[in-house]
This record gives C-alpha cells, structure tokens and sequence, in this order.
C-alpha cells in the first residue's frame, strides 16, 4: 500500500518537475508568474523552493520590466505565463529586452493548441508563433517529454546570444501533470 | 520648480545610488545635469522604470532608486500592488508628478484632475508613501535612502515645464554595460 501510494506521487507533477529542473540545470534562477492553469504545478513547486526567486505579478509587460531589472542584478530571469502574455508584452519585448540585449526565458502554457477546451483560446493561439517569429525569438516547441531534455541547453543559448528566448509547451503535454 | 530643477537638486543623493531613470526628458535631463555610469537610461518601454528598480533591488543589495513620472505610473498602476508586496528595503520608488505628459508636449494626466497616486500606492499596499513639494524631495529621498528596513513610494508634486534638450548620444549596450561595471558584474570595461 505504502510503496504504491509513493510511486503516485513521484509520478505526480512529473512534467512539471521536470521543467523546473532544466530550467535551473540551465541557471535559471529568478522566476515570474502569470498564473494558468498549465502552469499551477511549477507554481507550487517554486513556492516551496529555497534556492531560487519567486514571485507572482499581476501583468506580464510589467514582469518584462521586472526581468529586466533582475538581469541587470545578475540573475537570470524567467517569467512563465500563457501565450496571451506575449500580446500584452510585445513593446516591453523589443523596446526593452531586445534594445538592451537582455536574456530572459519566456516559459509559455501554448493554450488554444489541440486538447484544449475552451474555442476562444484558438485565437492567440494561432498567431503565437507568428508574432515570436516576427520579434525574431528563439523558440523551443515542447509537444513530449522528451523534448523537455532541451530546455536547459535552450536556456544556456538565451545568454549567449543575449536575447529572450521562448518554450512553448503543448496544452496535452501540461494537461495531465497533477 | 520643475522636473529640471529637482533633479539637480538632488544630485547628491542619485550619484551615489543605482538609478533607473525614465523614458524621454527625465532621462535627458539627468544626462544633460550629470552624467554617471550608475544611472540607467530608459530609451523604451514607457512605464516600466518602477518595474525595473524593482527586479533590480530584489537581485542585488545596493541602494535602488526608480524615478518614474505620473504619466507613466497610470500607464503601469499595476506594479504598484507588486511593489507594495514584494518590494525589499533597499528599493526607492520617486515619481516625479508634474500632473502632464512632459516629453509629449505637456497634455494633461488624470493625477491634475482627480487621481490621488498616493491614495493609489496605499491602497496597493505600499507602507511608506509620502507626498511632498518638489522642495521637500531632498530631504524626504535622504531620509527613504538611510532607512535600510522600509522601500518608500515618494510622490513629489512639481510644476510642468522641460528644457529643451537633446536625446541621449549613448547607444543601449553602452549604458548596459557600464551601469552593470558599476555594479561588478561587467569585467571587461
């Protein structure tokens, strides 16, 4: 009974786990929240975390100011939210990030992709990859678990190449993570 | 006085200090009074000065000081709650409130009609929120920056008005790189 209800629980929030890891594999160690219900695990696992920052923020344009700040204090930034966050960002994005050439990891719930219930994510969702391509942002696509091995080298490459970075990670990759 | 005038009157205090300094003739202005590698100039992103003192002043542990406008706060009102839960000690937030749109030809903003920042920043949660004359700022920022155990909201009520100025000749790395010097984190200056 014991051993069973254990193996439940390392299995749970597996994929979560997961991505926390290789973002900090990667240095990431400062991160950034918009809520969505994809993201609610990595929430509470950063919420319980000693060796990183964390902290919720009402709007994700602010979030890109706060990034911003965090970079130029030496820490490197991460803020996770949906794909709707990146509309509300676009200015911060190049009049900021991009104009001072700062690293940050934009860590994205891709609502609207095929699992999704809710029709009126499909919007966003279809011009998310368009307008990342437009800012010219690296993008890492997660659609299984094995791509989430990436995302600390994909991570590593943002300081390189001083820019912000995208993981987009499928609505059916997160949906089954409790 | 106006944002020009405070800004030389308080050069003291921002020389020894981190500043992020808002878009437009405030930046200007503070390059034009005295140039320091500690003060990071905003060529973009209206709105976000508070934003970015903040993530800064959570990074590291010198003195951060935001000079921000009235405009751009009511463009950015939300990071006033983050500010009044999250802000650490070492966080200075001063908005200029000239009660106008200085770098777009002075139209009016909502803080000269009915709009209290003040009541804003309490309301979002900040603790120590004082509203000042541009005359008082001097004393109000020295006192902000020797408390090392509150971040202060300071709301400094000046008249509009700009000096004509030019835009900022440095180039975006430049000032990057030599704030991020100042702070130890660049090596190769």
């Amino acid at each position: 009974m014991f051993n069973h209800f254990i193996s439940i629980e390392i299995k749970k929030m597996k994929i979560s786990k997961k991505i926390i890891d290789n973002l900090k594999k990667g240095g990431v160690d400062f991160y950034l929240s918009v809520p969505c219900k994809l993201l609610a695990n990595m929430i509470d696992i950063l919420e319980k975390d000693k060796d990183v920052y964390y902290s919720a923020v009402p709007r994700e344009e602010e979030g890109m100011g706060i990034c911003a700040g965090a970079y130029l204090g030496n820490k490197f930034p991460c803020i996770m939210m949906q794909n709707t966050g990146i509309g509300n960002s676009v200015n911060a994005i190049v009049s900021l990030l991009q104009l001072y050439q700062m690293p940050v990891v934009f860590l994205i719930s891709y609502r609207g992709t095929p699992g999704e219930p809710v029709g009126a994510q499909g919007g966003m969702a279809k011009i998310t990859e368009d307008i990342l391509q437009t800012l010219r942002i690296p993008i890492l696509h997660c659609s299984s678990e094995n791509d989430l091995e990436k995302i600390s080298t994909f991570s590593k490459h943002a300081k390189v190449v001083e820019s912000p970075v995208a993981i987009l990670c499928d609505f059916n990759l997160m949906k089954d993570d409790k | 006085m106006n944002r020009f005038d405070l800004l030389n009157k308080i050069q003291n205090i921002l020389k020894d200090n981190l500043v992020i300094c808002n878009i437009g003739l405030p930046s200007q202005e503070l390059y034009k009074i005295n140039d320091q590698p500690n003060f990071f100039y905003m060529l973009g992103s209206m709105g976000l000065s508070s934003s970015i003192g903040l993530g800064l002043s959570l990074s590291q542990t010198k003195q951060v000081i935001s000079i921000d406008g009235d405009g751009s706060v009511l463009m950015n009102m939300n990071t006033l709650a983050t500010i009044g839960n999250r802000a650490p000690s070492n966080y200075t937030l001063l908005i200029i409130d000239n009660g106008s749109y200085g770098s777009t030809g002075d139209q009016r903003t909502f803080t000269d009609e009915n709009t209290s920042l003040k009541d804003v920043a309490l309301g979002a949660g900040c603790k120590k929120v004082i509203e000042c004359s541009g005359e008082e700022t001097l004393n109000e920022l020295s006192k902000a920056i020797e408390d090392k155990n509150n971040s202060y909201v300071i709301i400094s009520k000046i008249n509009s008005g700009n000096v004509k100025i030019d835009p900022i000749p440095l180039n975006p790395i430049t000032i990057r790189d030599r704030f991020r010097k100042f702070i130890g984190i660049v090596k190769y200056l």
